[in-house]
Order: structure tokens, then sequence, then C-alpha cells
């Protein structure tokens, strides 16, 4: 039964395969057969010359019957593609300008669109490496109402992760983690690297095994101290530990604690963020997860979560406080996740009543609504990503216009190819090539053209997924080797799908038509054919050129604006100073007396216009103490609020500035009557159209609590990203709420980023022991909120020129092939009278008129796309006329601009040279 | 020069081959000959086909063929039945008895 297509397979693969014995035998076979009947008929009596005729003739073709067997064995097929490669090639080769134009044209479009789409893979579908059964495998973001609008957020506490593994049953593991730059090693080498704080169940979500030496286990992540192990990462160990295996037992500084390492994770392992090994792209390093500055992609070490944690707190795991954890979950087999999501909201609602427990002033379940979200490994797909993540296919579609462009400008140039061809190819129809045969070999023509383009398409990508990457930054991480597999396959198949497009239009073209016409074509016909199908493929890419470039226009207007929004503070003149202890321990007075003396010698450095101490994280600060007002029932509600504690001096060296009242000084000194400065839009919600100065707050939210009063209002910053909603913030004295400093505030003349190596050596030269400063621009911790912004107008910008330069060259091939074609008629007309200003306008009108009917078609659909593309605008409307406008314009001059030069040889045309020729 | 010659069925060359070949191995010249002969010069197999004939029934693995000394000592290709073509050739032949009854049937009705 099996035998008998086991045994075609056999013979046709050998057909294939060795099909120059295959013909030999063949030929032998019907040699014996002529002889033997030659023979027959020469012992009959026929003379030898006969005998073999007549042999010939019974026997019939010869070729015919080797036609027919090659037929029968299939491989008529193959030899046919094999001889349009071949003439595809020697045809291509003759033309090198067309060929290379074609080439670099296609790659461009390719290149961009499998660049982004690269970048769009790593972001929206790639699962962190080995991970084991990534589809069961989801993370959790947690989402509530406040004030009418949900909140959805990725960051839970240790004490919440165990409640969701206590009291959930749909799940077989579960995991919690957080990576961020930590201090690794000691003295002259601390240096800030990703280490990943991990609870032990993170490994077992792997198929790895360790490298050397063995994972951490949960008992040695109990809080509320975990053991001081830790594992590597195998770049890492090989990088500075050389490889070598007695690195096991000895100890490595990170952060304030030594942890014996006990293992090296295996090569590949990244942990628990998608990624290939770490690299760097021509020095632009690829940024990490928490918007900190630039570094590796993958984490050097892992410590267990509770080892952490309890050096920094021993009561990290008795309270709701800290929240600063990713969860990630896997699905047991059979549970689906919306029940895994349902049985995730039910134990969050019960965690959360634990929580009012412990904080009575949280708002309660019915006007909280908590639940939880579950959403794929890739950060991309999380549902908090919001407008950063649209971006990534933002760019996408228009990386796919400019392709578009981009092919249509190749296949204009393969139907003039064809055109000029026509009388090669009418003869060649004419001598009885069939039709078929000869599309097969156009196509063929158009395919490997394509595929040229392709090859160098995935070049470029690789190009622009790197630029793209280090645009990106902070808001997304992304690891190393950014043109994977899928990459690839997607490359190949737009490869094809070009190909095929591009080379069916001079096919279409060729195929049809009259023969006799065209076999008796000549330069000198009266008129000529505007050829309908270039002017159509000219006229889209003038439309997509144009909408693109309406799109690129709304996003820099976008930009722009949020550029110019107010931001509440200053970031190009002030340097921030981060103090790192090491776990040296200073008692209090200590503490206070190297803050001071470093505050002085900041401020008395030249440049400086003033230091003052930093107490809050900048921005960051969601301290959960609970505020209370009088008169108003849950304030809560109004929430959330930022808390920022102060220093004096702190306005003025981070540049707010106070609208009413005072800012924090020296004289909220601790046991002064309790101070706050609020933000204007905190006034505005707690004691809308009132005075504020001299309202009570009461910090702490017991009603025992004494009264900070307000004493000054201040500007309303942006933080947290562009919005329309101020941020409602408030201010507390350093001294008053007794916090120590850790860092500084440095205010200075000129650019920030000048005086960060400066500033670090006077600090540094203070520092006691292990102890060191960290220094760094304000503005390289702020900068987040304007980035997506910023790509879009970058990007948009970018392929929309791009995409208008392919469609210039696609209006002056146009119009100067129209005019090569018009030379004899040219000719005429000089002879007949017509000034050089007629044949140059005859000639822009030309070109005009495509263009303008290209970017009327492209304003339409600018207007009805816009649409989609308003939320990701900023106080720009999506139908600008401004932008609109100007775009028009552009589009006219270019077009003038690239008629202009065939026009002007049109002007200089020799009559008599034109009349001779043909 | 026969005068009146039956044409062939399409499929019933393959019977034929595999008939001819169930008795010894032969090359593609001998069994035409063969089949001139026995068939009284009746059927006159077209030799142009019979060699894609052959071919094909090489691929679907009824005959497999070995090249070896013909009786004159040339080099020739040889054909032999295989089992799958004993098989096919019994199958054959049943149907074809099966269809030259049917048609004689018919041919008897009043």
């Amino acid at each position: 039964m099996l035998g008998r297509p086991f045994s075609e397979l056999v013979h046709r693969l050998r057909a294939v395969v060795r099909r120059d014995a295959v013909e030999r035998e063949l030929d032998a076979e019907l040699r014996f057969h002529l002889e033997r009947e030659a023979d027959k008929l020469m012992r009959a009596g026929v003379p030898r010359a006969d005998a073999e005729r007549r042999a010939r003739i019974a026997l019939g073709g010869v070729e015919r019957i080797k036609d027919d067997d090659r037929d029968a064995r299939g491989v008529a097929f193959l030899d046919a593609v094999r001889q349009d490669l071949r003439y595809a090639v020697r045809t291509l080769r003759l033309t090198p300008g067309f060929t290379l134009a074609v080439i670099v044209t296609l790659g461009l479009g390719i290149g961009a669109t499998a660049g982004i789409f690269s970048v769009i893979d790593r972001l929206m579908f790639q699962s962190p490496a080995m991970m084991h059964d990534p589809g069961s495998v989801s993370r959790a973001y947690e989402s509530f109402e406040l004030r009418g609008r949900p909140v959805v957020n990725g960051y839970f506490e240790y004490r919440r992760y165990l409640d969701l593994t206590r009291w959930t049953s749909s799940f077989s593991q579960t995991a919690a983690y957080a990576d961020a730059r930590l201090a690794v090693g000691v003295g002259q080498d601390a240096t800030e690297m990703l280490v990943s704080r991990a609870s032990a169940s993170v490994f077992s979500f792997f198929d790895a095994r360790p490298a050397l030496g063995r994972f951490y286990t949960p008992d040695e992540d109990r809080p509320p101290q975990g053991s001081l192990v830790a594992v590597l990462s195998y770049p890492y160990w090989q990088s500075r530990y050389g490889g070598r295996s007695d690195v096991l037992g000895s100890r490595i500084a990170i952060g304030e604690g030594r942890y014996t390492i006990i293992g090296v994770a295996p090569q590949g392992f990244t942990g628990m963020e998608a990624g290939a090994t770490a690299s760097t792209f021509g020095g632009l390093a690829l940024i990490g997860t928490q918007g900190n500055a630039a570094g590796d992609a993958s984490p050097v070490a892992w410590i267990p979560v509770t080892a952490y944690a309890g050096l920094r707190s021993r009561t990290f795991a008795d309270n709701y406080d800290w929240g600063w954890l990713n969860i990630v979950v896997r699905r047991k087999p059979g549970v689906s996740p919306a029940r895994a999501t349902a049985d995730l909201t039910t134990a969050y609602r019960r965690s959360w009543e634990a929580e009012r427990a412990m904080e009575p002033s949280l708002a309660p379940l019915d006007v909280s609504r908590p639940r939880i979200l579950l959403a794929p490994t890739p950060l991309g797909r999380a549902p908090n990503a919001g407008v950063e993540g649209r971006v990534p296919f933002w760019v996408g579609a228009v990386a796919l216009i400019t392709l578009i462009v981009a092919a249509a400008n190749v296949a204009g140039l393969m139907l003039a190819r064809a055109f000029r061809r026509r009388r090669e190819i009418a003869l060649r129809l004419a001598l009885g090539v069939g039709r078929m045969r000869l599309a097969n070999q156009l196509l063929t023509e158009g395919l490997l053209l394509a595929v040229a383009g392709g090859l160098t398409g995935l070049g470029i990508g690789w190009a622009v997924a790197s630029a793209f990457a280090g645009l990106f930054g902070a808001s997304v991480p992304l690891g190393g080797g950014l043109v994977g597999p899928r990459t690839i396959v997607f490359c190949a198949a737009v490869t094809l799908l070009v190909g095929l497009a591009t080379g069916l239009a001079p096919v279409l073209f060729a195929t049809r038509g009259d023969l006799a016409a065209a076999l008796k074509a000549g330069a000198r016909e009266g008129t000529f054919q505007r050829s309908r199908a270039r002017a159509a493929l000219v006229i889209l890419q003038g439309a997509l050129s144009t909408a693109l470039l309406v799109g690129a226009g709304l996003f820099v207007r976008s930009f722009a604006n949020v550029r110019a929004l107010p931001l509440g503070y200053d970031v190009d003149h002030t340097v921030v100073v981060e103090l790192n202890l090491r776990g040296l321990q200073l008692s209090n007075a200590e503490q206070k007396t190297l803050m001071q003396r470093l505050t002085d010698r900041a401020a008395s450095m030249p440049g400086v216009r003033g230091a003052t101490q930093m107490v809050s994280i900048p921005f960051a600060s969601f301290e959960g103490t609970g505020l209370s007002v009088p008169g108003i029932d849950s304030v809560q509600r109004l929430g959330p609020f930022q808390l920022q504690i102060v220093s004096p001096g702190y306005f003025r060296a981070v540049g707010t500035r106070v609208l009413a009242g005072r800012p924090i000084d020296s004289t909220d000194r601790y046991g002064a009557p309790l101070s706050i400065v609020v933000s204007a839009e905190m006034a505005r919600r707690l004691w809308p159209g009132q005075n504020a100065l001299g309202k009570c707050v009461k910090v702490g939210g017991s009603p025992t609590t004494p009264c900070s009063t307000v004493v000054g209002v201040a500007e309303n910053t942006i933080t947290r990203g562009i919005s329309h909603e101020a941020e409602a913030n408030y201010y507390l004295a350093a001294d008053q709420m007794d916090r120590p400093a850790f860092g500084l505030y440095v205010r200075v003349v000129g650019r920030g980023a000048d005086f960060v190596e400066p500033v670090r050596r006077q600090l540094q030269a203070l520092m006691p022991g292990v102890a060191y400063v960290r220094v760094m621009p304000f503005s390289d911790m702020v900068d987040g909120a304007e980035q997506s912004w910023q790509i879009g107008a970058t990007m948009f910008s970018a392929l929309g020129i791009l995409a208008l330069v392919l469609a210039a060259i696609g209006i002056y091939s146009v119009i100067a092939y129209n005019v090569a074609q018009r030379t004899h008629e040219i000719g005429v007309r000089i002879a007949l009278g017509a000034r050089a200003a007629n044949l140059t306008g005859l000639v822009l009108r030309d070109g005009l008129r495509l263009g303008v009917i290209g970017m009327g078609i492209g304003i339409v659909l600018a207007l009805v796309a816009g649409r989609w593309l308003s939320p990701l605008l900023f106080d720009v409307s999506p139908r600008d006329p401004a932008v609109v406008f100007g775009v028009a314009g552009v589009l006219v001059g270019v077009t003038c601009l690239a008629s202009a030069i065939p026009a002007l040889r049109a002007a200089r045309v020799d009559p008599n040279v034109a009349l001779r020729a043909d | 020069m026969p005068t009146s010659q039956a044409d062939l069925l399409p499929g019933t060359l393959d019977l034929l081959i595999l008939k001819a070949l169930s008795l010894q191995p032969q090359h593609g010249w001998a069994i035409s000959e063969r089949l001139r002969q026995v068939s009284r010069a009746m059927l006159d197999v077209p030799q142009g086909s019979l060699y894609p004939a052959l071919h094909r029934l090489e691929r679907r693995g009824w005959i497999k063929a070995s090249w070896g000394p013909s009786d004159n000592n040339r080099h020739a290709k040889f054909y032999e039945l295989t089992r799958a073509g004993r098989k096919q050739l019994g199958a054959e032949v049943d149907a074809w008895q099966k269809l030259t009854t049917a048609v004689s049937l018919v041919l008897e009705m009043q």
C-alpha cells in the first residue's frame, strides 16, 4: 500500500537530482530500440539506410518521446524555472542602472518595514527566553477605580503577593520579581548593574538548569529575612569571573548586602523579561526596565526577594506600604484565563479588605472596585501600555505605507522597462513562445529583483531596528539580537508579495495588446501613448506620501505643543546627587553632619546657585500617608496625591514657582507648627473656589493628628506623563517629618549636564569608606514624559520624507520618460516655432497634473484617517489647516522640482536631431 | 501490412506490458516485438508510447529495471515484474474480464 507513493517519490527525486543520468539512460534506451528495429529490417533484406529510416519512422519522433517522458517525470517545470532564472540574470545585468535603482528602492521599503516589525515582535510577541510553556504564563496587573476612573498598575506589595498566592487555587506556580539597578561590587569596582530580586519560584518557570552550582530554594526565600545568596548570569560569570568554577562560595556585594554565590544561570537565560543576551549597538546601550539610565538588558545576578527586602526593612512583609514587585503566574492545565482572573480578583478583594483593616482610610471595595487583570508576558501587551504601547503599531503602519510607495515606484520602473521592450516581447510571442511561458519569465525577473531587494532590506532593517531601539529608550525594555527568525520569515513573505505585485505589472502589460502594432512600433509615431498605468502609480505614490506627510506634520506639532507645556520644574539647570552608603552604618547625627557638609560644599562650588537636600525620591512617592481634611469625608476619593518631603530651598533649586504664600523654609523646624505646601491642583480639588492658605490638613489620617497649615500654593507639575489632567502634589518639611536626606538638588548656572562630573568629584571626596555619590542631570530622571510624541514625530517624519523622495523620483521618471518619448513631437513643435517657455510649460503642466491629483487624493485620505490618529495627538486637531496647507505646498513644490529637469531638457531639444531620430 | 488494427483502449497498454513481462524479463524493443507477434499483428502498439508507459510503470513500482547485456551483447535496459506488479496484473486481468463480459452481455441483448 505504502509502496506505490514511496516508489513514485524516489523516482521523481531521482529525475530531479540526477537528471543528466536519467536523460542519458533514456537516450541509450531509445537508441538501442532503433538499432534492433533496424537490424530486424536489414535481416529481412532492407538496405541499411532505408532500414534505419523506417525504424525511426516506426518509433515516432524521438524528441517527442523524450519530451513526453520528461513531462511525465514532471521536470518540465523545474527546467523552465532554471532557464528563466538564467535569462533574468542576464537581462538584468544588461541594465545595471535600472537594476540598482529597483534593488535600493525595494531595500529601503522592505528594510523599514522589517525593522519596525522586529521591534514590534520583541515588544508584543516574544516570551522570555527558555520559558516553559509560555502560553500558560501571564502577568498580573491590579486595576481599581480612583475618582471614577480606572487606574492600572503592575507593581504589587510583597504581602499582596503572599495573599494572592495563598488565596487562589488556579495556579500551579506564582512568582514575584523586581529588576533594578543596584550597586554591585566594592570600592573602585562598584558599578550600578541590573540585578533581579526574584522569588525562588521564578526559576521553576523555566526549562533551565544551572550551568554551575544550583538555584536558591523557597526555604532560602522566606520573610522576614531571606538567605543572602546569589545566582550569577552566564555572561557576567564569564566576563567578571573568567568562567572559573571556584566562584561558588565567594561573596559578592550587591546593594547593601554581601551575598554568597551559589550558582550560575545557563547561557541564554535572561529571567522574566524577554530578550537575548545583552549587547550594545554602536555605543547605544539599550535601556532597562525602571526608567533608569541606559544599561544592560538582562540582569547580572538573581537574589532572593526576601533577602534584599529584609535588609531594607524587617517589616516589609507585614504591611502594604511598598509596591515594587511584578507578579507572574502559571495557570494550571485546563484553567481558562477568565477563571484564573476571577480567582485572582476574589483573592485581591480579600486582600484589599485585609489592607483596610490596617489602613482605614483606604477606599472601600464598592468605591474602588479592585480587580486583577491578566496579560501575556511581553511587556508591550500590558493593559496599561497606553499610548506608548500603540506607537510601534502606528509606526509599523507608516512603514507599510512607505513600502507600498516603494513598490509602486518599482512597478512603475518595471512597466517602463516592459514598454521599452515591447518590440522584443512581441517578436518572441510571434515566434511561438507561449504567453504563460513569457509571463513566467517576466515574473521571474520581478521575483529575482524582489529577493535581492529583500536581502538588502534585511540589512537595512537591522539598522532601522537599532535606531528605533535607541530612540525608544526608557519606556520599553529591548534585548539584543534584534533580527530574529520571525522577522526573517516576515521579510521573506513581504518580499514575495512585493515581487509578485511588481512583477505582475509588466506581465499584464506585455502579454496583452496587438502584436502587429507592437512589432511595427517605433518612435516615429504621431502621438504617443501616455501610460495610464504609470500615471496611476505615480498618483498613488503622491497620495500616500501626502497622507504620510500630513501625519508627520500633525505629530511634529503635537510634539512642539508637548515641549511647550510648562513642566512646573526646571530640568535643564539642575543636577541631582544620590548618596549610596553601601551598608555603612552612620548614626543620625553623623548622617546629618555628612549631609550638611555635602550641601555646603556643593553650594560653594563656582557656578552653583544653590543646593538643597533631597528627602523624597523625586516625583516617585505615593507613600500611603493617609490624608484627612476637616469638612471632607473621603480625601482618598479626590486623590491620588503625591507627596514630596523637601528641605528649605527646594522650590528654588528645582524651579517650581510658588503662586501664593511661601515655600517651605527654615522656619519649618522640628517642634514648630506643622506646615504644608499644596499644588494649585490639589488646592482646587480640596477647596474649590476658596483660598487655600491657612487651611488645615491632617497628615496621618487619624482625627487626633495635629493640623498642618497650608502656608503656600505651588504651581502644578507634570511628572507622570503628559495628559490634560493636572497632578496634585503636596510638600512637607523634612525637618518636621524627621526624615533624613539621602541626596541633593543642585541648581546651577548653565546646563546641568556640564556640572555632573565636577560635582561628583567634589562630593565623592567627602564620602566616608565604601560610600559613593551618584550624580546625574535632573533631566535624566524625568525625561520619559515627552518620549512617545518625540518618537512619533521622528518616525513619521523620517518615513514621510522617504516616501516623498520616492514619490518625487517616481514623478521625475514618468515625466522624463514622457519627454523622451515625445522628443520627436517636441522637435516638430520647435520647428514650427514653439518657444522654450511654451515647452517648459507643457512639461511642467504634465507633471503638475499628476502631482496635484495625487496630493488631492492624499489629503482626502489623511482627513478620513485622521480620526484614528487623534488619540495619539496632543492639542492638535487631525484636520489642522496649517499642516494640511503646508504639506500641499510642499508636494506642489516637489512636483515642480521633479518636473523641472525634464522640462528644461525638453526646451533644449535640438529639432534637427529630434526630427531625424527614430 | 496489417489491414485492420484494433485501437488500444486507454490503460490496456499497462495490462499488456505487465502480462508480457510476467513470463520473463525483457527490454523495451522485445516487448514491442512480442506483443506484435502474439496478437498476430492485430495489435500494433505505437512504439512511441511504449517507453513512457514503461517508465510510468517503473515509477509506480510494478516493474523494476536493470541494465544488462542483451542477446547480441549490447547494453540494454531490462524490465521485470515485481511482486506488487504481479498482484496488479492479477487485478487488472480480473477487471478486464469483467469489462469484456459486461460488454458481451450488452451486445447480446435483443
